[in-house]
């Protein structure tokens, strides 16, 4: 069961490099935390009986269910429902995708050690590669937060890639980052949003002007 | 037995578009043809003879048979209700691939030979998809190979699910999925190509045999239908556990072959065609998952 859920959420990093709409982002992100709920709750048997109730809790409310919903709600509010037309077409993103995975598989054998769970470090490596390469082929705010919500998946498989170690604390500090990066969103489209409608990420650049 | 083989696919050939004809009348809610048309289209037109171009050369006249033979030779590898195929040997799926793209290869060169500007975009097309389906295929017979030990389909076939691994669930979900998807494009059907389409510009396979007439074009058509069924067969052998009987086999044989053509006639039905643009990455996205497919092996065999 723990290596279907781990497969499948390889799966959606894939479907994420080449999907175009946002609502099917925050789908992936739901779909995501759920995952990760699965994972951690099968994975994290060593943890005792409260720290698990706090992480697997904290996974499924705010990772499957409370992001998402905010994701929805950003974009009903934003109103653009697809990515930018510059950004890199789904043929190349998905090629860079699956270099990343291989470098994944390259970097977690390199890294291979007795205290490291190696399924864990490739998906782990797979998902922060992800995460980079939508903030760094996107135009859009909203696929940069994306990415960063991405790289916040990565992090947690990090955690248990490495021997289970400290979740409860990497989940804590998830938690914050979360927190900060769906504020300061909330403030580029409550405040500077009214200014620049199309939330490009180059026209932050006017900013300082 | 080895002949009873080859003899089932050809006849799950015979029925296979058939099969999907009628699916798709049946979902469309009209009368439809018969399931026999296809096969009486094929003896229409065996029947004329072919009109070649002045522009054409030896080469368009003789990639059709070169392109049914290819298939035909390809067929002899498959092994059918797991039982060895007619012939087996050591990187026997190395050269089935490129049986199949050497026909492909002068069905290509065919369309080229025409001088027809719609011909070399089709053929552009073809090759194009060809070239991005093939790493696909290779890396899920890799994949097989590697979990196996074997590199024979006849070996590969019969050794897959000898094993109390629950990964292999996985694996055969994932190489289910995209043999089937390879078998798709191989043969230009939804959602990479429509072979229903009237319009040259959005056509691929259909425009490249434009100018292929009477009997030529019946040698296609077979060629065709017996990829259909070939890529039948292997999804059969590789889902129905080599050691049950062979009646078992037999019946499950068919039974697969009926659904997967049942499945290719719904998907017609119900599923719009990709738009160009979309289809390199669409069959990009079959290697990906191919991949994962990989690397749950590598995890299987303990390499990752």
């Amino acid at each position: 069961m723990l290596s279907f859920l781990t497969i499948l959420f390889a799966l959606t990093l894939i479907y994420l490099s080449i999907t175009e709409r946002f609502r099917s982002f925050s789908k992936l992100i739901a779909i995501q935390g759920f995952l990760l709920f699965g994972i951690a709750f099968l994975e994290l048997t060593e943890v005792n009986t409260a720290n698990l109730v706090f992480i697997v809790t904290e996974t499924v409310v705010f990772k499957a269910i409370v992001v998402p919903m905010i994701l929805y709600r950003i974009i009903n509010r934003i109103r653009i429902y697809k990515v930018h037309s510059k950004a890199l077409p789904g043929f190349y993103s998905l090629l860079f995708t699956i270099m990343g995975l291989f470098l994944s598989i390259v970097l977690a054998n390199a890294l291979m050690d007795k205290f490291i769970d190696t399924v864990y470090l490739t998906i782990a490596l797979f998902t922060l590669f992800t995460g980079l390469l939508i903030i760094v082929t996107h135009k859009l705010l909203f696929s940069h937060m994306i990415g960063f919500l991405v790289i916040e998946n990565a992090v947690f498989m990090f955690s248990l890639a490495a021997g289970k170690e400290m979740p409860m604390l990497i989940n804590i500090g998830i938690l914050l980052d979360i927190f900060a990066s769906v504020l300061i969103l909330g403030i580029f489209i409550n405040k500077i949003g009214s200014q620049h409608r199309d939330l490009m990420a180059d026209t932050l650049t006017s900013l300082k002007h | 037995m080895k002949f009873a083989g080859i003899l089932l696919i050809i006849m799950a050939a015979a029925f296979f578009p058939g099969i999907i004809l009628r699916v798709k009348s049946i979902a469309g809610g009209r009368k439809g043809p018969g399931i026999f048309q296809p096969l009486k289209d094929i003896r229409v037109l065996l029947m004329k003879g072919s009109v070649f171009s002045n522009t054409t050369s030896i080469l368009f006249q003789i990639a059709p048979s070169i392109a049914l033979a290819s298939v035909a030779i390809a067929i002899l590898l498959v092994p059918v209700a797991n039982q060895d195929a007619l012939f087996a040997f050591e990187g026997d799926f190395v050269f089935f691939a490129y049986l199949l793209a050497l026909g492909k290869f002068f069905t290509i060169i065919a369309a080229l030979d025409t001088g027809s500007a719609f011909e070399g975009m089709g053929a552009n097309r073809e090759a194009l998809y060809s070239m991005l389906i093939e790493p696909a295929f290779f890396i899920l017979l890799a994949t097989f190979a590697m979990f196996t030990g074997y590199t024979s389909f006849s070996d590969i076939m019969t050794h897959f699910h000898i094993t109390d691994n629950h990964y292999v669930m996985i694996f055969s979900i994932l190489g289910f999925y995209v043999l089937v998807q390879i078998a798709m494009v191989e043969n230009s059907r939804v959602p990479v190509d429509d072979p229903k389409t009237h319009l040259e510009l959005t056509m691929i396979h259909e425009v490249i045999i434009l100018d292929n007439s009477g009997f030529d074009k019946a040698l296609i058509h077979i060629g065709t239908f017996l990829k259909f069924s070939t890529y039948g067969a292997l999804i059969s052998s590789y889902l129905v556990p080599a050691g049950w009987n062979i009646g078992a086999q037999v019946a499950l044989f068919i039974g697969i072959q009926v659904f997967f053509a049942s499945i290719i006639g719904y998907l017609e039905s119900f599923r719009a065609r990709n738009k160009m643009v979309k289809n390199s990455q669409y069959i990009l996205t079959v290697s990906a998952i191919a991949i994962i497919a990989f690397v749950i092996v590598l995890i299987l065999t303990n390499k990752l």
